[in-house]
């Protein structure tokens, strides 16, 4: 006989009030969105787009408390750039520069002018399909806090902006940062999130990053996801494009017990391009989980993909693809790859593209593979008085590293590169 | 310094070598010629440790020590080499940090200290121009995109970088121009010294010109039928292998 069991749903605490500092238009969006998510089902298995990662959902009640930001200063980072730390999901602006540049503007929700708060309210949400990002949904009732960024026609952050989100998980709960872009003509810039959590209490953190590119605009985003071995992390990242806008995506990260990330990118209007590279890294019992999907709403816009899985021990990587390509657009030009590693027999990798082609004149082109180390390569390096080791995670690094390579942030490159090697080597341990 | 007796080895079940046996010493050149599918680069990869031959019988022995009890990385931290018939490509593990790691992993086994970025790549250089290569192929990938002949040079750079006791060289010769072997041959003859050995295996008569071996030996069948001076290479070459009873093609057994 089989039970059924209704779906788990949110919690009503989940959804208890949130932003109290933040200027009164969001607060009713706040509440808005709280309202209409009481009961909303939470991923199972039986949700496609959660399948293979719902298991390692796990929220308690306890996480339903936002935790208490302290507006601590978040470790400094010594890279070159301007800094904004997020702690608990609220800005804090002791610990952060609010560089005065012609044409930027960087503050925080709550220090947003009722217009501006109205105008944000009313375009939270739009670069990412909520009915496929559930998650992102909680996000949005939730918040306390987040970055808004504006950069007027023609503006240009020479430096790259670091924003450090820290969850603090010396007690159970979880953050909701939240971040919005907005990029006028031809602006530039590159924007490094960096997600990391101190302190091993079970901890959740929901994000959403959104990016809004009008005509011309070039937007660099990097994505590092570092945090603690009890921190579950559901991130969305959601980006439109205008006619010959450009956004190119790097997305790093370690595993751990949940890992979500899902990125949704719209190009919406002619020469519009995307290149999105993603590594993720699982060992132990961990889990990764990407979900992109590129729409390519207007002809002759071009989008590269380009996402590796490194999966160890008896660790579990997924990852799901998607274009869409709509009806007008033709001479869209897609290409997508996934690749994937495995480096023991216990780790699982699940790898889906979705092609859905609507337009005739196009080029697309897909593939995705697993594979495992090649043992010629190994015994080339070995025979040269390599230790195993060394070769093993020198060979597991190749695998990566042309995607690390194209960050286009030398500091971040290293950090990472070097970050990857050592999570890498770990793994080896007993070899 | 290195002897090979009666070794027997089989791969999948089939039986490869059936009975080998040689002595080197140091500052010796040993030539081994032979048909295709006699078991010349089984012999090279079982010395080097690769474990998809399995030696059913015999041993081998450097410095009479025990060799096949050793893992690949502690042979060739004991001083054996091989330079492959067919160097694979490695992308996105650059020529620059493979041969670093190598040559620091030998430098740190025999109580060196390890050579610092800089002294790295004089030595680098240096050596690379000492076998023709441009040293920009330092950057690429180990091997990656690399025409036969400079995959042959850049074994042969290994060597000369790694400073190994016995060189073994499969078919180091074959497919080169003559501007290339008269490179690699300069270049083996560079490694040639005193304490060190050289194990080359060739088809050729005309690479024993530039490298002159103090014995030949012709390995058909899986054994060592016969032996000589530099003087049986030059029999070889005019009279074949079938005079010593070998046809072309490996015998059925
Ligand atoms: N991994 C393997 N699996 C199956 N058979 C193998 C394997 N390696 C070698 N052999 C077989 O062993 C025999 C000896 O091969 P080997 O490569 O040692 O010959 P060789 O003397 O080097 O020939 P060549 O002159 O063509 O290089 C051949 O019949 C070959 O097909
Ligand atoms: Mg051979």
């Amino acid at each position: 006989m089989v039970m059924t069991k209704a779906a788990p749903t949110l919690n009503a605490d989940f959804l208890e009030a949130a932003g109290s500092n933040l200027p009164s238009p969001l607060q009713t969006l706040l509440a808005q969105r709280g309202k209409a998510l009481v009961d909303m089902p939470l991923p199972t298995r039986r949700t496609e787009n959660w399948k293979y990662s719902s298991r390692y959902l796990q929220l308690s009640d306890a996480m339903a408390s936002a935790l208490p930001s302290g507006r601590k200063a978040g470790p400094a980072l010594a890279f070159d750039g301007y800094h904004v730390v997020i702690h608990n999901g609220v800005v804090v602006p002791e610990a952060s520069d609010f560089p005065d540049i012609d044409g930027i503007e960087i503050l925080s929700f709550a220090d947003l002018d009722d217009i501006a708060a109205q105008q944000l309210a009313e375009r939270l949400d739009n670069t990412l399909d909520s009915n496929a990002v559930q998650m992102s949904r909680l996000n949005t009732a939730r918040f306390e806090d987040g970055l808004f960024i504006r950069l007027k026609p023609n503006a240009v952050m020479e430096k790259p902006l670091f924003v450090i989100c820290e969850t603090d998980a010396h007690a159970t709960g979880s953050v909701y940062p939240r971040i919005y872009v907005e990029a006028g003509t031809n602006s530039q810039m590159t924007l490094v999130e960096e997600y990391m959590s101190t302190g091993t209490e079970p901890a959740l953190v929901n994000t959403v990053s959104e990016f809004s590119l009008a005509d011309g605009a070039n937007i660099t985003s990097v994505r590092l996801s570092l945090e603690g071995t009890n921190t579950q992390h559901i991130g969305a990242t959601g980006a439109r494009l205008l006619a010959n806008a450009r956004f190119d995506s790097h997305c790093v990260g370690f595993g751990g017990p949940l890992r979500r990330h899902d990125l949704q990118v719209r190009l919406e209007a002619a020469g519009a391009e995307c290149r999105l590279n993603g590594v993720a890294v699982t060992q132990g019992k961990q889990h990764y989980d990407n979900h992109t999907t590129i729409e390519h709403v207007a002809p002759h816009c071009n989008s590269e993909e380009t996402y590796r899985n490194i999966a160890a021990d008896e660790s579990h990587a997924i990852f799901n693809g998607r274009i869409h390509i709509h009806k007008d657009a033709q001479k869209s030009n897609a290409n997508m790859s996934n690749k994937n590693l495995l480096l023991s027999t216990g780790a699982e990798i699940d790898t889906k593209p979705e092609l859905e082609i609507y337009a005739d004149d196009v080029k697309c082109a897909h593939g995705a593979t697993i594979g495992r180390l090649d043992e010629s390569a190994l015994f080339y390096l070995v025979s040269r008085g390599i230790d195993r080791r060394e070769a093993n995670t020198l060979l597991s690094m190749a695998f990566i590293n042309e995607l690390i390579a194209q960050i286009p942030v030398e500091a971040v490159r290293e950090t990472v590169q070097a970050r990857l090697n050592q999570f890498i080597e770990q793994t080896f341990k007993g070899a | 310094m290195l002897s090979i007796r009666n070794l027997h080895a089989s791969v999948e079940g089939k039986e490869i070598l059936k009975g080998i046996n040689l002595d080197i010493k140091p500052g010796e050149v040993h030539a081994i010629m032979g048909p295709n599918g006699s078991g010349k680069s089984t012999l090279s990869a079982i010395l080097a440790g690769n474990e998809a031959y399995e030696v059913t019988d015999g041993e081998v022995l450097l410095d009479g020590n025990n060799l096949l009890e050793l893992a690949t990385e502690e042979r060739a931290r004991e001083g054996i080499f091989l330079a492959f018939q067919y160097p694979v490509e490695i992308p996105g593990v650059s020529n620059m940090q493979f041969l670093r790691t190598a040559v620091n992993a030998m430098r740190t086994h025999r109580g060196k200290e390890e050579l610092s970025a800089v002294e790295f790549m004089k030595l680098a250089k240096e050596t690379s121009k000492q076998v023709d290569l441009d040293p920009e192929f330092l950057k690429r990938g180990v091997n990656e995109g690399f025409s036969g002949g400079e995959k042959k040079r850049n074994e042969i750079m290994q060597a000369l970088m790694l400073e190994p006791r016995i060189a073994i060289l499969d078919e180091t010769d074959s497919g080169l121009d003559i501007d290339a072997l008269k490179v690699v041959s300069d270049g083996v003859n560079a490694l040639r010294s005193p304490e060190r050995a050289v194990l080359m295996v060739t088809h050729y008569q005309r690479l024993l010109n530039h490298i002159v071996p103090d014995y030949v030996h012709v390995l058909a069948g899986g054994k060592i039928v016969k032996s000589g001076g530099r003087e049986l290479a030059l029999e070889l070459e005019e009279r074949g292998y079938g005079w010593l009873g070998i046809k072309d093609e490996v015998e059925a057994s």
